[in-house]
């Protein structure tokens, strides 16, 4: 490394010290938990993709490989395992419920400080179809948000429907309600109804498909929505009544989503997580499987739960053990706080990340001295910090 | 839940901006063009004006929940947000100029040398459409009057935005192409109109109307 080299991390990267890592840990836990409670078991996915020309490229790290092949570092994890359940689980016809916590990385414009390092967990039901798959992994959803610590409110949950917002302007011809869902995934909606104007579309459904997309409420085509939120409540109940907001103005930016989608919006984090019903993805990797699942932006997640002052519950305290001039009587006081259930450093630990310390001195391979001057043995210790 | 919050751009689009809402029955009295206040308390709403170029940053970044700002605005910064309506006016257009006459040459230049000098102070905008027309250029970012560029020999031609073209004919240049078309839109953040949509709605509906007349 030369004297010129930067010491920080590339840009969009940055290191994740103790503090911010128990506290993604925490949330972390709860949701592969929640997961787990499911049904939905972990999998990993390689950090490497096969790299692609396609229209999602601009947001893409990608690079050449030593042979020459060009690879991604992988966007997203929803494809991956549409590839690896189309590869590795060919010949099983059964549903997969799959689960993962692990970062996928999106290349952001320079000078926008924008990460390009970003922490997901979700799950991917592979093989669940109609009304109860969406509503439980709907339902899924809000109660791993709730579980990691978030109140999740009557507009938490946002639902759209990529079908049902398509089906608006149907009338259109097949190229120019391309262009229109491809401007409502920018949130282009008044260039969406600009080109539907232009392109000849009928005056009343033009003021329904703006009334469903800007009114107040998302209008009676919103109602397949409005069944598919109440079985989901009824699977989580929530601690709010009426939780789930149908609105056909979701329109994520991923192009793969073909029926339900669903966002969770915090006010301060913004959007922290998406979803949704893919059911051509995996066929596009050679054997289609209908297919839904949701995907949380873990470090959003930490900064809405943030917000709210959500802090993670306190680890047991840290005896932070003095060494005696006898090695051998040290290392056995160690051994035996330890074998009392206490989390025992020996030596200083300067960065504690907010875990409380308890400060002891050895005397001998039993008992220790505390900062107030008091002697106790291990066991005393042990169940003195136990209660 | 603090009151939406309205971004108002600060310069040509400001007048009409503010005639717009007042039509659709905002108190607007507070805001002064060219005034030093630039928080303003307008009832069920809250104005802060700032530089167009930031509002969008504004907007993308939930500082501010709703925006009157230019769709040229919006395709420079590539700001994600939702674009609601469009109120029609501040109608302008992204143009490629060269000095008139000189295309041919220019032309010439580029199966020459391979690559043409363009002069820009929206280099995102000239980027991306040379791109997409698979054109080699340098782009050359000028903070202001790049229509100056190609006379003093800065570049071969200009990406700029062009309302009458009164500017680009007094230095000589003449239009190559037309890029893309603006006029003033309403955006909102894209958290804040799902999450307010009750608040947000009424006044889409009212601007859209207001817009539509």
């Amino acid at each position: 490394m030369n004297d010129q080299s930067p010491i920080g991390p590339p840009r969009g990267f940055r290191d994740v010290l103790p503090t911010e890592a128990r506290e993604l840990g925490v949330i972390e836990q709860a949701l592969s938990e929640t997961f787990a409670d499911s049904g939905f078991t972990p999998l990993y996915p390689p950090l490497l993709e096969y790299g692609s020309d396609d229209s999602v490229r601009r947001r893409r790290i990608q690079f050449l490989d030593s042979d020459g092949s060009l690879v991604a570092l992988r966007p997203d994890l929803t494809t991956s395992v549409a590839r690896l359940v189309a590869g590795r689980y060919r010949e099983m016809t059964g549903v997969l419920r799959l689960s993962y916590i692990a970062p996928v990385f999106r290349e952001e414009p320079a000078m926008s400080g924008g990460s390009r390092e970003i922490l997901q967990a979700g799950v991917e039901l592979v093989g669940g179809d109609g009304a109860l798959a969406d509503a439980e992994i709907l339902a899924l959803l809000g109660e791993s948000l709730e579980r990691a610590g978030l109140a999740v409110c009557e507009s938490t949950l946002q639902v759209g429907s990529i079908a049902l917002t398509g089906g608006l302007f149907a009338a259109l011809a097949g190229e120019v309600r391309v262009d229109v869902l491809h401007a409502l995934r920018q949130g282009d909606i008044a260039g969406a109804l600009n080109r539907a104007r232009g392109a000849g579309m009928p005056a009343d459904q033009l003021a329904r498909a703006a009334r469903a997309l800007t009114g107040v409420e998302s209008g009676p085509e919103a109602a397949e929505l409005c069944r598919v939120i109440e079985l989901a409540r009824e699977r989580w109940p929530g601690a709010v009544k009426g939780w789930g907001a149908p609105n056909l103005a979701v329109v994520p930016a991923l192009p793969y989503y073909t029926g339900i989608v669903f966002e969770a919006i915090h006010p301060d984090a913004g959007v922290i997580a998406s979803g949704g019903r893919y059911d051509l993805l995996i066929g596009a990797y050679g054997t289609p499987r209908p297919a839904i699942g949701f995907a949380i932006d873990v470090l959003q997640l930490h900064r809405a739960l943030f917000a709210e002052e959500w802090r993670p519950r306190l680890q047991r305290p840290l005896v932070v053990l003095r060494a005696s001039a006898d090695e051998r009587a040290t290392l056995r006081c160690t051994a035996s706080l330890r074998a009392g259930g206490l989390a025992v450093a020996l030596g200083d630990v300067a960065e504690r990340a907010g875990r409380a310390v308890i400060e002891a001195e050895v005397i001998d391979e039993c008992r220790v001295r505390l900062a107030d001057g008091r002697v106790t043995d291990a066991a005393t210790l042990g169940s003195e910090i136990g209660s | 839940m603090r009151p939406l919050r309205f971004a108002l751009a600060q310069g040509l689009l400001l007048n009409e901006a503010l005639g717009a809402l007042r039509a659709i029955g905002l108190d607007v009295s507070g805001v002064t063009p060219g005034g030093r206040r630039l928080v303003v308390d307008g009832g069920e709403v809250e104005f802060v004006l700032a530089r167009p170029s930031d509002i969008a940053t504004y907007v993308e970044r939930g500082a501010a929940d709703l925006a009157i700002v230019g769709k040229d605005v919006l395709l420079e910064s590539g700001a994600r947000v939702i674009e609601l309506v469009d109120l029609g006016f501040g109608a302008c257009r992204f143009v490629v100029a060269a000095p008139r006459g000189a295309v041919e040459r220019s032309l010439d230049e580029y199966r020459h040398l391979g690559t043409l000098e363009v002069a820009t102070k929206y280099p995102n905008v000239a980027e991306r459409h040379f791109r997409e027309r698979d054109i080699a250029v340098e782009i050359v970012k000028v903070a202001g009057s790049a229509e100056v560029a190609p006379l003093v020999g800065l570049a071969d031609w200009i990406v700029d935005l062009v309302a009458t073209g009164r500017t680009l004919r007094a230095n000589d240049l003449a239009i190559v192409e037309e890029i893309a078309s603006s006029t003033a839109r309403l955006v909102a953040n894209p958290a804040s109109y799902h999450l307010r949509r009750r608040e947000i709605a009424p006044l889409v509906e009212r601007l859209a109307a207001w817009a539509a007349a």
